[in-house]
């Protein structure tokens, strides 16, 4: 409907190497930008939570749309 | 010396809490301070910059929609007129981090995990501190201060012949278990090399073709391999590279509960870097669980073994393994409860390193598949080996998941703690927190979960003075694949525990409910962080059981003595267990079968 989430953990030598893997994580899943919505580091590595809008409030919402043109944007 | 002069802006529609609490601070501490009101115009707080003359101008943003441009805007503002000429500008909020603010040219940027301290800190020019709650973790005795004493004198007398009739039917009685248990006791000390080899067959012949196959030609279970040299080195540094403990603590106050996690993934090396890092998160041991078919085999293998299944191998070197990487503070139990190879797992434990161990006579036949006979004299033994090693164990009443009702199971319970009690060892009550196939059927738990749970506890206090330690773990069968929902539902169950004052709990990750794949260490995280909310949101307040939590307390201990009095009457306990006075098959217990015929 509106965002996707991925939480996961990371294996890294500090918040900021952590906050990189998690933003390159995201151009991997071919996502885009990305924002790190919450990102903690414990000494092993981070608990973070990335998260891509698919639609923000106001966009033009895929799923309003009838089942023909979901098909041609699918 | 002139005061420094420091603007306050809440860059915001309404939200200046947080800046409010930052310029007190900084007010406390001496600084002259100016505080707008939020939702001015950008060009009016831009003025009213230029006309102070400050040293330091704190913006604070919450929302984050638009939140760069916003800024950006703002920037340019305060360059146009000069005032980043002379004033440095700060940026914090829940809107921003660090990176956001330097890549619009602030002079520094506060997260919202950032401390009060720290941004004092940073305008008086100093290093800022470590906020992190450190404390100093000690290896701590579950057991100690108990003095095992039976407050119930009919159920006291009920114990006593219970133990003295098993004691006086396992006199003289041994079974493959038990004899290779002493093998192996001898295997590890100082035997000579030919020695060695004599024990070693002697070993062979009293164990099943798997292990045999294993030992003589390296031909392991299905699935299991050894761990390579290569891999445990590099999981050594890798640990050592991040060895800086920080210990941090999931309770609030005082230093009870203990919280304890599973360990079984069925790899040791992904088994320790999950403790490694819930060691962080505050966990205080580890439970070390094995494979469900270990239990059905004579024997157990050796060395640094994994395979990919649930359960992780019981070997001495897997034991001595994770227990030389946990950090010192931190207990490890190792789960000897069930099977044909109980007192040898004691022997391996203690061995390995280990702290505590898992055995229950009861269940680990109605429950686990173990013959009554064979688990009750290899139990004995397992009981005499721990109180010769000085190694607790804990008695778990996971009967009670078969839907054995719960005044049985804590029967069980006590006949286990009383005979630990007799041969010298230091046992550990283990009363479930769950939502039981017994409970759900008769609504036990229909109004509350806290009654029915309270009642457990308050039962067995008023029995015995023994240490209790919730499991296993707690919250079993409330718990849904949701993440939300599982950690909900164990942090209040971990909260209750915490009233309650028990000893010890052992607690789920948030994939408690999730049986299609090994447990991820993001879920083991999601469930410590509801625990330490919940600790913090509890303090020292308590939960108020209802009126029906009294009665269900007096039911409870009554039909706890009514089925120690049935059990005295049978006789022997092995006897008692086939005649289903524990747990029946209309509760879904069953006496297991494995073993069955090897007591001689």
């Amino acid at each position: 409907m509106d965002g996707l989430d991925v939480e996961t953990y990371l294996v890294c030598g500090s918040e900021r190497e952590g906050k990189d893997l998690a933003l390159r994580l995201g151009h991997e899943l071919n996502l885009g930008e990305v924002d790190i919505m919450f990102c903690e580091f414990d000494g092993y590595g981070v608990r973070v939570r990335l998260r891509k809008y698919i639609h923000r409030p106001g966009d033009p919402y895929h799923w309003l749309k009838g089942p023909g043109e979901r098909d041609q944007l699918a | 010396m002139k005061k420094k002069r420091i603007l306050c802006v809440p860059l915001d529609p309404v939200h200046d809490v947080g800046i409010k609490i930052i310029r007190n601070a900084l007010a406390t501490r001496g600084f002259d301070t100016e505080l707008l009101s939020p939702d001015l115009p950008m060009e009016e707080i831009v003025r009213r910059a230029a006309a102070g003359s400050y040293d330091d101008i704190l913006v604070s943003r919450t929302l984050g929609y638009g939140v760069a441009e916003l800024l950006g805007r703002l920037v340019d503002l305060l360059d146009a007129s000069g005032v980043r000429d002379r004033s440095r500008v700060i940026l914090g909020g829940k809107a921003i981090t660090s990176e956001l603010a330097a890549e619009l040219g602030f002079d520094r940027g506060f997260d919202e995990h950032s401390h009060v301290e720290d941004i004092v800190a940073f305008i008086e020019g100093k290093s800022s501190r470590n906020h992190v709650a450190v404390v100093e973790k000690k290896k701590p005795d579950i057991t100690a201060g108990y003095s095992y004493g039976v407050h119930d004198r009919r159920i006291e007398t009920a114990l006593d012949e219970i133990v003295e009739k098993l004691l006086r039917w396992s006199e003289g009685k041994s079974s493959p278990g038990v004899q290779r248990a002493r093998l192996r006791q001898e295997m590890f000390s100082d035997a000579s090399g030919s020695r060695k080899e004599a024990l070693l067959d002697e070993y062979l012949s009293l164990s099943d073709g798997v292990i045999v196959d294993a030992f003589r030609r390296n031909v392991m279970p299905k699935g299991v391999r050894n761990v390579s040299q290569g891999e445990l080195q590099a999981l050594r540094e890798m640990l050592k590279e991040r060895s800086a403990f920080r210990p941090v603590t999931l309770r609030h106050s005082g230093d009870r509960p203990l919280i304890f996690k599973f360990l079984g993934s069925g790899c040791p090396v992904m088994d320790l870097v999950h403790a490694k890092v819930c060691e962080r998160w505050g966990v205080d041991g580890f439970l070390l669980i094995n494979p469900s078919w270990e239990a059905r085999y004579e024997g157990l293998l050796e060395g640094a073994l994994t395979h990919q299944n649930d359960g992780t191998v019981t070997s001495a070197e897997n034991i001595r393994l994770v227990r030389e990487l946990l950090e010192p503070s931190t207990l490890l139990t190792v789960r000897a409860h069930r099977g044909l190879n109980t007192p040898e797992t004691v022997v391996l434990a203690s061995h390995g390193g280990a702290d505590m161990t898992k055995i229950d006579l009861v269940y680990g036949s109605l429950g686990a598949g173990t013959d009554p006979a064979r688990l009750a004299v290899d139990g004995v033994e397992a009981i005499r080996l721990a109180a010769r090693f000085k190694m607790p164990f804990d008695i778990p009443g996971n009967d009670e998941l078969s839907g054995v009702p719960a005044w049985k199971t804590l029967a069980g319970l006590l006949i286990n703690v009383h005979l630990g009690t007799r041969l010298g060892a230091r046992p550990i009550l283990k009363p479930l927190f769950c939502y039981g196939p017994h409970i759900v059927i008769n609504g036990l738990m229909r109004q509350t979960f806290v009654d029915y749970n309270a009642a457990k506890i308050r039962a067995l206090r008023a029995i015995v003075d023994c240490p209790i330690w919730t499991g296993e773990p707690i919250a079993f069968m409330t718990q849904t694949e949701d993440r939300v929902q599982s950690a909900a539902a164990t942090s209040f169950h971990a909260a209750l525990g915490t009233a309650l004052k028990v000893d010890a709990m052992t607690v789920a990750s948030t994939d408690e409910a999730y049986s299609r794949g090994p447990i991820c260490i993001a879920s083991r995280i999601d469930s410590l962080q509801g625990i330490h909310e919940a600790a913090r949101f509890m303090g020292m307040a308590g939960f108020a059981p209802t009126a029906a939590a009294d009665s269900m307390t007096a039911d409870m201990h009554a039909k706890i003595a009514d089925v120690l009095d049935q059990v005295k009457s049978a006789p022997d306990l092995p006897a008692a267990i086939t005649a289903g006075l524990l747990g029946d098959r209309e509760d879904g217990a069953y006496p297991g079968t494995f073993g069955k015929g090897t007591v001689g």
